[in-house]
């Protein structure tokens, strides 16, 4: 693999000792997976960012980076954490998650990041241009840089986002090649999709067909939310590792067909059909009881407009008391929610915005059992897959009017 | 006995000796390896039972999922783990668990050390050279005994 004078001083140690490692950690990487050279590197997105997922371990490496001198060399963002700072008593995390969770955080600050602790950075600033090379982890946010902005970036883990951020490098692998970029499949959808259950949908049963594979998109209109184009991707990656999809005439990189094929023939073309949409349902729909509990909105978080939607929905109505409604999102969206007055109408109607974390990242088996929580409501296919194969609990899924109903009624239409 | 030297690449800077353990197969520190004792717990692997910490560990390759990674860091951090890899190839996470851990690791020997190294074997290596200096055991057989180490170590 070539380095520049200046990447064989980073890993000769010269540039002091986090440089080195994280050089070390790129160099393995690169040259495991054939890369000739490194690019430069101008924004990451960290996934281990939760004492849940990073362990003990993890965090004392983070701290011992940090302890170094380490300074992160990218703008980094990070993924959301196991807690909410201000309701973890109340969802019953215990404290020495919290404390631990807290070194973690404080470690990434020294380091440089912006803790925003979302899987959504894109909202709140990090939103790398076409073109740009990245380094994220967290699956979604990886399809939606690559996908809607144009960015380029491979499927980060923890250590070689950490190492790309201490070092503004990554090996030119994947994602960054122009020639890895072009679609492979090709999917007509027939009919007008809307919302995120659509999307979503769209996304879970494509991207078991895809696998790793390239999807271009045909029949989204051009007026598709960045919310919908958030749901298929989450979706994209969560029943397939699909780290890019194109939709030709509303993505940057597919103005064409042709453009988004790179001149040549798809490998597959399929027809996206209601049966399709029925079947991927089905698959996640795995509560056969009209029983509902904990009603959960939000997975990616949800952005600003997201959360504006559901405190119109709620507006005169009330959830269930022996519901829990959770719209989760980011501190700045809260933020934001609160000078807009939608949190207010949110908790009025007895629902609870929930931040900094999700329940892939949070001990929620343990939460689950002291809330009392036995099924799972959500609009999210993304979330909708996890609860069912990390945490044991059956989910219903459904279109968000339907979710916020039977967070009202306590009861899942089938 | 007298010593072999192997000769290959640098992968992870570093110096290190043990006693060598041999496997003949590939092995993942998620869910393979107690990180508290250093054993080797992937029910039916050839090494299982085996205890890795303080070892020079000869093995084909690491695998599976990126968690992986801060595993072997975790066990450097507790020497539990090994001291030093030598490796037919190097996939990214176990060696950037070892990068994280500052534990010595050398690939593309000019000889197969699963065939020359046997388990139980003194094995020196300077990764900074990209040397592995092998001194046999007393009445070796001098081919790979994986699975033949002792069963303990705490």
């Amino acid at each position: 693999m070539f380095l520049t004078d200046q990447e064989k001083r980073m890993l000769d140690g010269e540039m002091g000792y986090p440089i080195q490692k994280g050089m070390q950690i790129m160099t393995v990487l690169g040259e495991s997976f054939g890369a000739e050279r490194m690019v430069d590197v101008a924004s990451s997105h960290m996934p281990g960012a939760s004492i849940m997922l990073l362990g003990r371990a993890g965090m004392m490496f983070v701290e011992e980076m940090a302890a170094k001198g380490g300074q992160f060399r990218t703008f980094t963002t990070t993924n959301p954490t196991s807690c909410d700072d201000t309701l973890w008593e109340k969802l019953g995390i215990s404290k020495e998650i919290v404390d631990l969770q807290t070194r973690l955080t404080a470690a990434y600050q020294k380091l440089g990041a912006i803790t925003c602790a979302t899987c959504t950075p894109y909202f709140i600033g990090n939103a790398p241009r076409l073109g740009e090379h990245a380094a994220w982890g967290e699956s979604s946010a990886v399809v939606y840089a690559n996908s809607v902005l144009g960015a380029r970036t491979n499927r980060e883990g923890g250590p070689t986002a950490l190492a790309s951020s201490l070092t503004g490098k990554a090996p030119a692998y994947g994602m960054h090649l122009t020639e890895n970029r072009y679609g492979k499949l090709l999917i007509h959808v027939a009919w007008r999709l809307s919302g995120n259950f659509a999307y979503g949908a769209l996304g879970y049963h494509v991207g078991a067909i895809a696998k790793q594979a390239t999807p271009v998109f045909t029949g989204i209109p051009a007026n598709v939310s960045f919310d919908e184009l958030k749901a298929l991707g989450s979706a994209l990656a969560t029943s397939g590792a699909v780290s890019l999809f194109h939709v030709v005439g509303v993505t940057p990189e597919a103005p064409t067909l042709e453009a988004a094929f790179g001149g040549k023939k798809p490998e597959a073309t399929l027809e996206y059909t209601a049966r399709d949409e029925r079947a991927a349902g089905e698959h996640l729909n795995l509560e056969k009881s009209d029983h509902v509990d904990w009603v959960y909105l939000g997975c990616p978080h949800c952005s600003i407009l997201e959360v504006r939607d559901i405190a119109r929905a709620l507006a005169g109505k009330k959830v269930h008391r022996e519901v829990e409604l959770w719209v989760n999102t980011s501190t700045a969206v809260r933020t934001l929610a609160q000078h807009m007055g939608y949190a207010k109408a949110i908790e009025e109607a007895g629902g609870m915005i929930v931040c900094d974390t999700c329940p892939a990242h949070t001990p929620t088996k343990e939460m689950a059992k002291k809330q009392g929580y036995r099924t799972l409501t959500t609009d999210s296919a993304k979330m909708a897959h996890y609860v069912a194969g990390e945490e044991g609990f059956p989910a219903h899924y459904g279109s968000t009017d339907k979710v916020i109903t039977a967070a009202i009624t306590k009861k899942w239409e089938g | 006995m007298k010593s072999i030297t192997l000769k290959g690449r640098k992968v992870v800077p570093g110096r290190a000796k043990g006693e060598a353990v041999v496997s003949a197969e590939p092995i993942s520190f998620i869910g393979g390896v107690d990180p508290l004792t250093g054993v080797v717990t992937e029910p039916g692997h050839p090494l299982e039972g085996v205890c890795l910490a303080g070892k020079v560990l000869v093995y084909p390759t690491g695998k599976g999922s990126t968690g992986g990674s801060y595993r072997i860091y975790d066990m450097a951090v507790h020497r539990t783990g090994p001291v030093a890899f030598v490796q037919l190839q190097s996939e990214p996470i176990a060696t950037i668990g070892a990068i994280m851990g500052d534990m010595p690791v050398v690939d593309g020997l000019d000889r197969n050390p699963l065939e020359v190294i046997a388990t139980g074997d003194t094995v020196e290596v300077d990764a900074d050279r990209g040397l592995v200096i092998v001194t046999p055991k007393e009445g070796s057989p001098g081919i790979g005994a994986a699975g033949q180490g002792e069963k303990k170590c705490f």
